[in-house]
C-alpha cells in the first residue's frame, strides 16, 4: 500500500514535470517559417476554386486523410450497431410524456435546423461548415423529432427501408470517387471538375460533391447512432 | 484578447466542476458547457470550421447520447417488504424513514430510486442474483447472512417474542418472520400464529390490533436496523456506509427518525 502510494507520487511528479516541460517548450517554440501555409494560401484559390481554404485542404490536398476519417466514422457507427444489438430491444416502448412544449418546439425548430444542416453541407467550400458538421446538425434535427414523437415513430418513416442501403452505398461512392480520374487518364485523388470562379455557388471543383456525400453519410450515421441508443437503451 | 483569456481560464474550472460532481446528469451538463466554451475559443482563434463541428458534435450530440446512456444504468433498485414507519405505501406514494434515507442516497448519486416489494426472506436472494442493489425493510443487524453485504446499524431497535403459551418455549424463539408483513398481520388478527419474534417497527404496527392472547417478552441484547447491499456492489456498499455516517453526524438522521417515530 505504502509502496504503491510512493510509486503513484513519483508518477504524478514525472507527469507534472512533463507537462511543465511541454508548456515551456510551447512558449519557446519558434514558429515554423510558414512556407507551407503560405504556399497553400497563395495556390489554393486558383487551384481548387474554394473560398474556404480549410475545406480546400481537407477535401483536395489532404483528401486521403479525410477518406480515412469517414472510414473511422463508419466503423464507429458499426460499433454502436454491433454492441447495442446485444441489448434486447425494449418490448414495451415507454410512452413519451405528452409535453406540449417539446412537441411545439420540435414542429417549430425541425425545419430551420434541418435547413441549416443542408446549408452547412452545401456551402462548405464558401464558408465555415462542410459535410461533417452539416450532417451532424441535420441528424440533431431528427433527434429533436425523435424526442418529441418517439424514436420508433420517426424510425419507421426514416430508417427501416432505404437508409441502410443508402448509407453503405454512399460510403462506397465516397471511397471510389477519388479513383475516378484514372478512367480519364489522370492521377487518382486529383480534381475531376474545373475549379470555377472562387466565391460562386458552383465552384471548388469536386469539393461540393464530396461535401454532399459526406453530409449524407454523416447524417445517416448520426441517425443510426441516435436510433440504436434510443431503441436499445430506452427513450429519453 | 481579454475575452479569450477569460474563456480559456473558464475551461479548467468547468473541467474541475464536471470531474468533481457526483450526480451524473450534472457531470454531463458540465461537459456540454465545457465544449460550448471551447467552441467559442475556437471561434476567437479564427477556426470557425472547428467551432461549428465542436458545437454540433460535442455540445449537442454527445451530450444527448450520454444522457440516454445513463438512463438505464441510472437506477437504484431497492427490494423491501412493506413495513409501517420504515417503508410503506401511502396512497400512490411510498414514504417512511428508510424511503427518505434511500431517496437521499439516490439523489446524491444521481440515480432514480426504484422500489420493489418482496417478502422479507426473498430479499437476500434478489441481492445475490443481482436483481437489486439494496435490500431494506426493517432488517435486523443480527441477521446471520454472509452472502450479502451489510451496512452499519442506522436505528436501534428491539426484538419482541410473542407467544400464546404462558411459558415461553425455548425452541420457538427462533421462529422468524416470513412472507409479506401485510399477510402476517392478517394471520395475527385471525389468531393463526402461535409464536413469533418481531422487531420494534413490526411490533408497534401489530400492537394496534388486539394482542391480549399473547405474552410479550423483550429479548436481551442490542439490535439495530441495517440495510443489505448486493455482494457484487462493493463500491456502492462503501458509498452507502459513508452516506449513512454522514447522515448520522449531521444530525439529519435524528430529524428524520423523529418525524416518523416521535
Amino acid at each position: 500500500m505504502r509502496h504503491r502510494r510512493i510509486g503513484l507520487s513519483i508518477y504524478a511528479i514525472i507527469l507534472v514535470c512533463c507537462f511543465c516541460g511541454l508548456v515551456i517548450a510551447l512558449f519557446s517554440y519558434q514558429e515554423p517559417t510558414g512556407q507551407l501555409g503560405a504556399i497553400y494560401l497563395s495556390r489554393a484559390p486558383s487551384e481548387t476554386g474554394a473560398a474556404n481554404i480549410v475545406t480546400a485542404i481537407y477535401l483536395n490536398y489532404r483528401l486521403y486523410d479525410t477518406l480515412f476519417e469517414i472510414l473511422i466514422f463508419s466503423v464507429a457507427v458499426l460499433g454502436v450497431r454491433f454492441y447495442l444489438s446485444d441489448y434486447r430491444e425494449k418490448e414495451i416502448v415507454e410512452k413519451i410524456p405528452e409535453s406540449q412544449i417539446v412537441r411545439t418546439s420540435a414542429d417549430l425548430f425541425f425545419p430551420p435546423i434541418f435547413l441549416i444542416g443542408i446549408y452547412l453541407t452545401l456551402s462548405g467550400h464558401l464558408s465555415p461548415g462542410g459535410g461533417f458538421s452539416g450532417g451532424v446538425v441535420a441528424g440533431t434535427a431528427l433527434l429533436l423529432c425523435a424526442v418529441a414523437l418517439g424514436a420508433n415513430t420517426v424510425g419507421k418513416r426514416f430508417y427501416e427501408p432505404t437508409l441502410r442501403w443508402l448509407e453503405w452505398g454512399v460510403l462506397l461512392v465516397v471511397l471510389s470517387l477519388p479513383l475516378l480520374p484514372i478512367v480519364v487518364g489522370r492521377l487518382p485523388f486529383t480534381g475531376l471538375l474545373p475549379p470555377g470562379t472562387m466565391g460562386k455557388v458552383i465552384s471548388g471543383g469536386s469539393i461540393p460533391i464530396y461535401n454532399l456525400l459526406i453530409g449524407i453519410k454523416v447524417f445517416i450515421g448520426t441517425w443510426v447512432i441516435i436510433h440504436y441508443f434510443m431503441r436499445h437503451r430506452g427513450e429519453v | 484578447m481579454i475575452v479569450l483569456l477569460v474563456l480559456l481560464s473558464l475551461l479548467p474550472v468547468l473541467a474541475a466542476f464536471a470531474l468533481s460532481r457526483r450526480r451524473r446528469f450534472t457531470v454531463i451538463v458540465g461537459m456540454g458547457l465545457f465544449s460550448l466554451i471551447l467552441s467559442a475559443v475556437y471561434l476567437l482563434l479564427h477556426a470557425p470550421d472547428v467551432a461549428v463541428t465542436e458545437v454540433a458534435i460535442n455540445a449537442a450530440l454527445i451530450t444527448f447520447i450520454y444522457i440516454i446512456a445513463i438512463r438505464k444504468t441510472g437506477k437504484l433498485v431497492v427490494v423491501s417488504d412493506e413495513i409501517p414507519g420504515l417503508l410503506y405505501r401511502e396512497g400512490q406514494q411510498i414514504s417512511g424513514l428508510e424511503k427518505e434515507i434511500l431517496s437521499g442516497f439516490a439523489r446524491q448519486l444521481g440515480l432514480e430510486l426504484v422500489i420493489r416489494f418482496l417478502p422479507v426472506e426473498q430479499v437476500p436472494t434478489a441481492l445475490q442474483q443481482g436483481e437489486a442493489d439494496i435490500g431494506a425493510g426493517g432488517i435486523i443487524s443480527e441477521i446471520d447472512d454472509n452472502t450479502v453485504l451489510k451496512t452499519q446499524g442506522y436505528l436501534p431497535t428491539a426484538l419482541y417474542h410473542l407467544s400464546k403459551q404462558t411459558k415461553p418455549h425455548p425452541k420457538q424463539e427462533q421462529s422468524t418472520v416470513t412472507g409479506f408483513f401485510s399477510d402476517l398481520r392478517e394471520e395475527f388478527q385471525a389468531g393463526k400464529i402461535s409464536a413469533c419474534t418481531l422487531d420494534l417497527a413490526r411490533f408497534v404496527a401489530l400492537s394496534r390490533s388486539d394482542l391480549s392472547p399473547y405474552t410479550v417478552r423483550r429479548l436481551d441484547g442490542l439490535f439495530s436496523y441495517v440495510f443489505l447491499v448486493a455482494p457484487a456492489q462493493e463500491q456502492l456498499h462503501h458509498q452507502f456506509v459513508s452516506y449513512l455516517s454522514e447522515l448520522e453526524e449531521s444530525g439529519e438522521l435524528d430529524k428524520l427518525t423523529r418525524r416518523y417515530f416521535s
